[in-house]
């Protein structure tokens, strides 16, 4: 009888509707051969050297869709349930000049499908604000080129100053803020497990490819340093474009 | 050529030539005056009625008569004074005794029915001997109506119980439709009563594999699982009150949604489930099956009822049942508050029912009308990861503007009559029913940017559904009844017909401010509904019977779609602060057009049923049964002309069943089924958009046991099912179904004869009752599995003559469980960024609910 009971039992419990829940830790940090100091040689032919390098991260999410190119999407979330395959919460400030790895503020939870892109979301508060005085990234070093040092510093926000002017009054949406604070898509190739580390890695060395010390405006007297304007366009928006890059920058991977 | 045959031949034979439908079948008919062979009760047990020695010694004499119910097993269910003494010892005692007393059950062509008869006692001061009671003569129609004057001895006390016969008895009511097999339960609630119930619809849970969750409330319709259908709340059981629909044809939250929190749980006298499509008398809806009230009260005269207990509850019912008349005739009002067990839970009720059944000429008429209003909040999901992380209270809520406000009005006149071998019944009713409900299943999530809006944030996902229904209809039946090859065979033809006029509006709501900024629809619903059935019970020898039939159903949708086209209206207006899509307003550039488009289209679909019968052998019967079913069409997939998509069941089972009784009254019940079942298109919930949306076909497989063991001063009952439900395409399970559900309940009862010396001659009444529900870890999206449910509900009572004091509790051990478990997105800005990867939420369980309870009657002592 025990035994009919337990097989009934058993079978009842059998079967599965696919996928499954998962729980998982996220950590985030600067790459694994970086240190104060790193120098490297930038996509514009700069000698920089990085003394500083701090960012403020909000969240990470992995995405089982790949970005249709040219796709006009206004919308910063998709709300259907099999979207999103992973996410972790912040927010953690992070030294990516070091490669010790931080915790995020929660475990993370998704789904154990298949991520083919990462999300990096870069705001100090709500994504669709419409302004956000959070400095997301803080950095300083020098840049040398041809015999000349550009010692420079740069506070990165992401508020009105980042706003998208509308091209087609008709389509007021088309470009919101929170897109500019999304960093999508990062390539991915991963399946979220129960009980695994989801790891973020975050290179600063691939925000400066495009950065031209030389155009910077000349630092006041009272200044040490070449400034990085905060603002769209310019070398502010090169340095801008470097932190949203998807290549080279965000570095995904997780351990079963 | 018998009589039976004759008539067959001559009314149906030439519609069959005719028309080509199948035939139609039987509807139980009455039993008085109706030609039957009707066969009186007998008297088994009849104890002496105690002289009071307080009467006796003050010389007080007189004669009672009373007026006892019966159940089809002959046991006294209800006992009242029909002709008093004067003297209210002497009634006291005529009405104790008459409740010992047992019979052989009244019989209908064989078969065992209720019956009401007259019990004359005489006090004097002389002893009679008690004698044995002459059985009454049969044939027993026409009834005799007055008792005959007993021969009265001059014995000495104490008593004289001869009753004088022959009895007045009369039946109450239709029969039941032939039953389909071992998965046709027609479910006495008798003493069941006494177990705990938050609601007519716990009754259901008699029934096995039913799982019964809420996540809208005490004025939300129960969802109901069924043998592994998710019927949501209704959509896949066609459920009604003495043949009155419930199920609400074109409601937006749910095509077929059915709210059974009118019915007042103590007016439900019994219960017919039938789990699957085999019965031709079902229609739409009866996808996993069908389930119909049965009304009555028994407790006759006037009954108060007052309770109180946890949480700020109190309830207040007035009930009240002619003393010398059919249970089916009753009135009762009740009202109902609660503060709630945990955040935003609280609200009101209040539902008046009323019924009168009798004789107008030569046809019984039953006269029914209700009214139920109810308002009360709700507290919705909660996310496990918020719960774990200490952010919200396991009965918190999120979102404190939910909650439902209920309206069902409704009225109806059923005419039964007969001639020699044919009854004829009809119903006709009307119903209008309000219904509002606001849902908040994913808090922030849904309002996602578009190019044609201005930017903005989320601004909340509060659904609000509001739903205005009016339906009319009818159904009726021709039932035959004859012999053919000596044995009793039936046939009846039978229709139904409803209309639906159904305004239904779903609405987005702003959290910062109530304002509605998106009409997700907007539908103008007109359906009709008209089927035509014909079922046969052919009984080939007193062994083998084959039952069945075919229905046929048409079923037309005219749809205004009043949102058709949403536009956005132009993004310089002053008053365009978001630019939000509206169907309120006509299109400004291009074309013009209105916002509106109507559709309609018709289909019909026929349903072939059958039952093959076989025993009882040694008190067991074996039963098949396969049939067809359907769900119609939720308006909101209506396309003009095009083919309507039904959802259609196919069923098959085959079941054993040991009924057997031991000695006097007790009895003993055991079923067992093994079934298949598929669906075309199931429907699976979407939190996303608030309700049902098509999923693929599904397969169940499983078995289903019952039993029940009743006695003098016991009730128990007991049902395990098991279920694997599995999509067609995947082969992954159906999410949510339970796969194993077991329900008990128990109840002892009698008279603690103890004191009755000292209780001015009354017994003291005691019951305890118990029921006992286990539901398995559910499969739910994600290759997960929620919690198991174990909850126990408990009861005691002790009563006195005129008064009764229980203590009920439900969820006795304080499990702190949860009732629905989701697997999806959702951010209700628990967290700094939106969740939107699927995680865990549930409803939650009650906690321990006390309540006491008083209990007046005046006028009845049943």
């Amino acid at each position: 009888m025990k035994r009919i009971a337990l097989v009934l039992l058993l079978s009842a419990c059998s079967g599965s509707t696919g996928s499954a829940l998962v729980t998982f830790t996220a950590l985030a940090g600067g790459p694994a051969d970086i240190s104060t100091g790193v120098t490297f040689v930038s996509g514009s032919g700069y000698d920089v050297t990085l003394a500083r390098a701090r960012l403020h991260l909000a969240a990470a999410y992995l995405n089982q869709t790949v970005p249709l190119s040219g796709a006009q999407e206004s919308s910063c979330v998709q709300p259907a349930d099999s979207v999103y395959v992973g996410e972790a919460f912040g927010p953690l400030d992070l030294d990516l000049l070091s490669p010790a790895l931080q915790p995020f503020a929660l475990p993370g939870e998704g789904t154990e499908t298949l991520a083919q892109t990462g999300e990096v979301w870069l705001t100090g508060g709500a994504i669709d604000a419409l302004d956000d005085p959070t400095v997301i990234l803080d950095v300083a070093g020098s840049a040398t080129r041809a015999g000349r040092t550009w010692p420079f510093s740069a506070a990165v926000t992401i508020g009105a100053n980042r706003a998208v002017p509308v091209q087609n009054p008709a389509l007021p949406g088309s470009r919101p803020i929170c897109r500019e604070r999304i960093v999508t898509p990062i390539p991915v190739e991963l399946t979220p497990t129960n009980g695994g580390t989801l790891t973020l890695r975050i290179d600063p060395r691939g925000m400066f490819n495009a950065l031209d010390f030389a155009a910077l405006d000349a630092p006041s007297p009272s200044e040490a340093t070449y400034r990085v304007p905060d603002e769209q366009g310019g070398e502010g928006g090169q340095l801008f474009d470097g932190l949203r890059s998807n290549a080279g920058v965000y570095d995904f991977s997780f351990v079963p | 050529m018998s009589s039976f045959a004759r008539t067959f031949a001559r009314l149906l034979l030439p519609a069959l030539l005719v028309s080509g439908t199948p035939l139609v079948f039987a509807q139980p008919a009455p039993v008085v005056g109706a030609g039957h062979q009707l066969v009186a009760p007998k008297p088994l047990v009849a104890p002496k009625a105690v002289y009071p020695p307080d009467a006796q010694a003050k010389g007080e004499e007189g004669s009672v008569t009373v007026l006892a119910d019966l159940d089809d097993s002959g046991v006294v269910r209800g006992a009242s004074i029909a002709v008093s003494s004067g003297i209210e010892v002497l009634d006291d005692a005529a009405l104790e005794a008459a409740r010992k007393w047992r019979f052989s059950p009244a019989l209908d062509d064989g078969k065992p029915i209720e019956s009401q008869l007259r019990i004359p006692f005489h006090f004097h001061h002389v002893e009679l001997l008690p004698e044995p009671v002459p059985p009454p003569a049969a044939p027993m129609t026409p009834p005799p109506v007055a008792p005959s004057p007993a021969p009265i001895a001059p014995p000495p006390a104490p008593a004289d119980l001869r009753p004088t016969t022959p009895y007045e008895s009369s039946v109450r009511g239709s029969k039941e439709p032939p039953s389909r097999g071992a998965s046709d339960y027609h479910i006495d609630v008798e003493n069941l009563s006494l177990v705990p119930r938050a609601s007519a619809a716990d009754i259901l849970k008699l029934a096995p594999g039913i799982l019964l969750t809420n996540e809208g409330g005490d004025a939300h319709a129960e969802q109901v699982f069924l043998r592994g259908f998710d019927a949501r709340e209704g959509q896949d059981i066609e459920f009604s009150v003495d043949g009155t629909p419930i199920n609400e044809s074109g409601n937006l939250h749910g095509n077929g949604y059915s709210d059974t929190h009118f019915i007042i749980p103590e007016l439900v006298e019994s219960l017919r489930v039938v789990e699957g499509p085999f019965d031709p008398r079902q229609g739409n809806y009866a996808v996993a099956g069908s389930a119909d009230y049965h009304l009555g009260l028994r407790n006759k005269g006037l009954t108060a009822k007052f309770t109180v207990g946890s949480y700020g509850t109190y309830r207040m019912l007035l009930a009240w049942a002619p003393p010398h008349g059919s249970p089916g005739t009753f009135a009762a009002v009740e009202l109902y508050q609660t503060a709630g067990f945990g955040q935003n839970r609280d609200g009101r009720r209040g539902s008046a029912m009323a019924q009168w059944e009798g004789k107008v000429g030569g046809s019984e008429l039953r006269l029914s009308a209700q009214a139920y209003i109810a308002s009360f909040h709700t507290a919705g999901v909660i996310r496990q990861d918020d719960y774990q992380g200490g952010r919200i209270g396991f009965y918190d809520t999120y979102d404190s503007r939910q909650g439902e406000d209920s309206q069902r009005y409704s009225a109806s006149a059923e005419i039964t009559s007969h001639t020699d071998h044919i009854s004829f019944r009809n119903l006709l009713f009307g119903i209008a029913r309000p219904l509002r409900i606001r849902e908040d299943f994913t808090g922030y999530s849904l309002d996602v940017q578009t190019p044609l809006q201005t930017p903005h944030g989320q601004r909340g996902d509060l659904l609000d559904l509001n739903v205005m229904e009016g339906t009319v209809g009818l159904r009726g039946s021709a039932r035959l009844h004859g012999k053919i090859l000596k044995q009793e065979q039936e046939l009846e033809l039978g229709y139904f017909a409803r209309g639906d006029f159904v305004s239904s509006t779903q609405q987005r709501v702003e959290a910062a401010t109530g304002h509605p900024y998106q009409t997700d629809a907007a539908l103008d619903s007109r359906l009709g509904d008209i089927g035509l059935y014909g079922d046969a019970s052919l009984r080939f020898t007193p062994w083998l019977s084959l039952r069945g039939g075919a229905r046929g159903d048409v079923f037309t949708y005219d749809v205004n779609d009043r949102c058709a086209v949403p536009i956005t209206g132009d993004v310089s207006h002053p008053t365009a602060s978001v630019n939000d899509a509206s169907c309120l307003g006509i299109e400004n550039r291009g074309a013009h057009r209105e916002p509106n488009q109507r559709a309609s289209t018709v289909s019909g679909a026929v349903m072939p049923r059958g039952s093959l019968l076989v025993g009882p052998w040694k008190s067991v019967s074996a039963s098949v049964s396969a049939g067809k079913g359907v769900r119609s069409v939720d308006p909101q997939y209506i396309t003009q002309d095009a083919k309507t998509p039904f959802a259609s069941v196919a069923a098959y089972e085959g079941g054993l069943t040991y009924q057997h009784r031991f000695r006097d009254s007790i009895d003993l019940q055991v079923r067992s089924v093994a079934f298949y079942t598929h669906v075309n298109h199931d429907l699976i919930f979407s939190q996303t958009v608030g309700r049902n949306v098509l999923a693929n076909g599904t397969t169940r497989i499983g078995s289903a046991s019952s039993a029940r063991f009743t006695g003098a001063f016991w009730d128990l009952a007991a049902n395990l099912t098991y279920t694997k439900a599995t999509f067609d395409d995947t082969g992954l399970l159906v999410p949510y179904v339970p796969d194993l559900v077991l329900r008990a309940d128990g109840a002892l009862f009698g008279d603690l004869p103890w004191w009755k010396a000292r209780l001015r001659g009354h017994a003291l009444r005691a019951s305890l009752a118990a029921g006992l529900s286990y539901v398995g870890p559910r499969p739910l999206p994600y290759g997960a599995r929620s919690n198991t449910i174990a909850t126990l509900d408990a009861s005691a009572s002790v009563g006195w003559w005129f008064v009764d004091l229980s203590v009920s509790a439900q969820n006795l051990t304080d499990r702190k469980y949860r009732l629905g478990e989701y697997d999806y997105v959702s951010d209700f800005h628990s967290t700094p960024y939106p969740g939107l990867v699927p995680v865990r939420h549930f409803t939650a369980g009650a906690p321990r609910t006390v309540m006491f309870t008083i209990a007046l009657n005046y006028g009845g002592k049943s």
